[in-house]
């Protein structure tokens, strides 16, 4: 194996070295419980509050509006079901690409009674907000509509959501997973209520993530225990992962902005190269409102497990649009969503460059990709799709 | 796990892929509920496979699946082909996943209905 090069940011990311180096003390040094009295714990606390204050000013909000999770399925999960059990029945509006821990959570309220409509999108798997303000009904008690597609990586238009949220005075909860440290988030100007985000996917531990929600904002805890997270998340906090996460906060508010601007400059020369090179290849999601560095790309009449196996081979990393597991091919919902036909969706493959991708690996990338296809596709009956 | 390097090299040069002309025998194998699917040709002489072609759509695995069989039947005779078993496929593969297991099955089961449609044709000649 030549050079490695990891292509899959949007699924997780190596922990930045600052981070590793302020969270190190926190598994062994200052291991106390944070709920303890004593200098053990306060020393821990500590920690875990500078951690909720560097969150906080990243985001430009109050400490006492940040809540630590174990996740952002966690994250979600009390965004969607904390807005809903806090007004005990009614509608819920979401959308049909959202991460399945949005989709399943709203199908489980579903099962206890809860009604939800599930907005389409269109070809770039955008949704339009005049299908959300045609969805609400006297009855709907929250709207929860993802920022940008971990799938296509394309953006929503999360600010006219969030006005026609207000006019009707519906909270909405916002899965910005994919672009809490990525892009800007003016929480007041997209009229978001909550806001899950997520450590693993900005240079911060797994296992740890949180939901920003406003003040004022009814709001029911989903997990029972103790008093931890002022009553509103039970639990001994993750003292090593919240402090990771606070930490790798604090460096995107340093580095996003520049990393935004390269990104976009290699992930647009990772797409002209494939297309340049390689017949029957097309971008999935929206040309220019997008996440920098995500690129789906659809190969025809290819399957996109073969194109991620053979580039593994090659050392790089990226993933595939379609699974085939225990027999059955999972087409992705987000791809069907879209529209997109069954012989483009099956080839499937997203790159999602970083802060270690360099326009090195980019152009080994393109070298790599289109021997593989032609390889490919040479053993493919056409058409079969 | 990793796939083994049998496996690798079949994936990434498959042996005797593409179409052949005016072939003895055709069959093919879909996996229920998957998109793999694998297509075999023979030519058939004095009873045995003496040259065999493959087109298949699938993950790595069953493209290396398919190419190992297509190998594995050189020569064989014909009535052979018909009792493949998936298992013969994967030994040469070393190794499967549970959950690519099916990649062995679709291309003894695509060998299995060319060798049939063979029998059939010859059959049908008499």
């Amino acid at each position: 194996m030549n050079r490695r090069v990891y292509l899959d940011h949007n699924a997780s990311t190596p922990i930045h070295p600052e981070v590793l180096a302020e969270m190190l003390p926190y598994f062994s040094e200052v291991f106390g419980n944070p709920s303890s009295i004593h200098t053990f714990g306060r020393d821990a606390r500590e920690g875990v509050e500078r951690a909720r204050e560097r969150v906080a000013r990243f985001l430009g909000v109050s400490p006492q509006e940040v809540v630590f999770t174990s996740g952002g399925t966690e994250s979600d999960n009390f965004g969607v079901k904390g807005l809903a059990y806090g007004r005990g029945k009614g509608h819920l509006i979401t959308s049909s690409v959202e991460h399945h821990a949005v989709l399943r959570a709203c199908q489980a309220l579903e099962a206890q009674g809860f009604d939800v409509t599930y907005v389409g999108v269109d070809e770039y798997g955008i949704v339009d907000p005049d299908d959300v303000r045609r969805a609400i009904r006297p009855d709907t008690i929250a709207i929860s509509i993802m920022h940008a597609n971990s799938e296509v990586g394309s953006l929503q238009p999360i600010t006219a959501i969030g006005r026609i949220a207000r006019e009707h005075g519906v909270p909405l909860h916002v899965d910005a997973v994919q672009t809490f440290g990525k892009i800007a988030i003016d929480l007041d100007a997209f009229g978001i209520d909550a806001l899950s985000f997520s450590g693993h996917k900005i240079y911060g531990p797994k296992g740890v993530a949180g939901l920003w929600i406003r003040k004022g904002t009814r709001m029911v805890a989903i997990q029972h225990g103790g008093e931890h997270e002022r009553r509103r998340r039970a639990g001994t906090e993750n003292v090593p992962g919240i402090v990771g996460l606070g930490k790798a906060a604090e460096i995107r508010g340093r580095d996003m902005h520049a990393e935004a601007e390269r990104l976009t400059v290699l992930r647009n020369r990772l797409i002209d190269g494939v297309r340049d090179r390689v017949p029957d290849v097309r971008l999935s999601g929206h040309p220019t409102e997008r996440l920098p560095g995500t690129a789906s790309l659809l190969f025809r009449h290819v399957e996109s497990e073969s194109i991620v196996l053979g580039l593994d081979l090659k050392g790089i990393g990226v993933s595939a649009g379609s699974a085939c597991t225990s027999g059955n091919v999972e087409l992705s919902h987000v791809l069907v969503a879209m529209g997109v036909p069954l012989e483009w969706a099956i080839g499937a493959v997203r790159c999602s460059l970083g802060g270690s991708t360099t326009a090195e690996d980019i152009e080994y990338v393109i070298e790599c990709i289109e021997p593989l296809v032609r390889k490919l596709r040479q053993a493919m009956p056409a058409g079969v799709a | 796990m990793r796939y083994s390097p049998t496996l690798v090299d079949h994936f990434l040069n498959p042996r005797n892929a593409g179409l052949m002309r005016a072939p003895d025998g055709v069959g093919e194998d879909e996996y229920a509920g998957c998109g793999d699917l694998t297509r075999f040709f023979l030519r058939v002489r004095d009873g045995r496979a003496v040259e065999v072609r493959f087109q298949t759509y699938g993950c790595g695995p069953t493209i290396a699946a398919a190419s190992a069989a297509s190998e594995l039947c050189q020569g064989r005779p014909v009535d052979d082909l018909c009792q493949l078993k998936a298992e013969e496929i994967e030994r040469i593969l070393e190794w499967l996943p549970d959950d690519r297991k099916h990649a062995a099955e679709v291309a003894a089961g695509a060998l299995r209905a060319a060798a049939r449609d063979h029998l059939s044709r010859r059959r049908r000649d008499v």
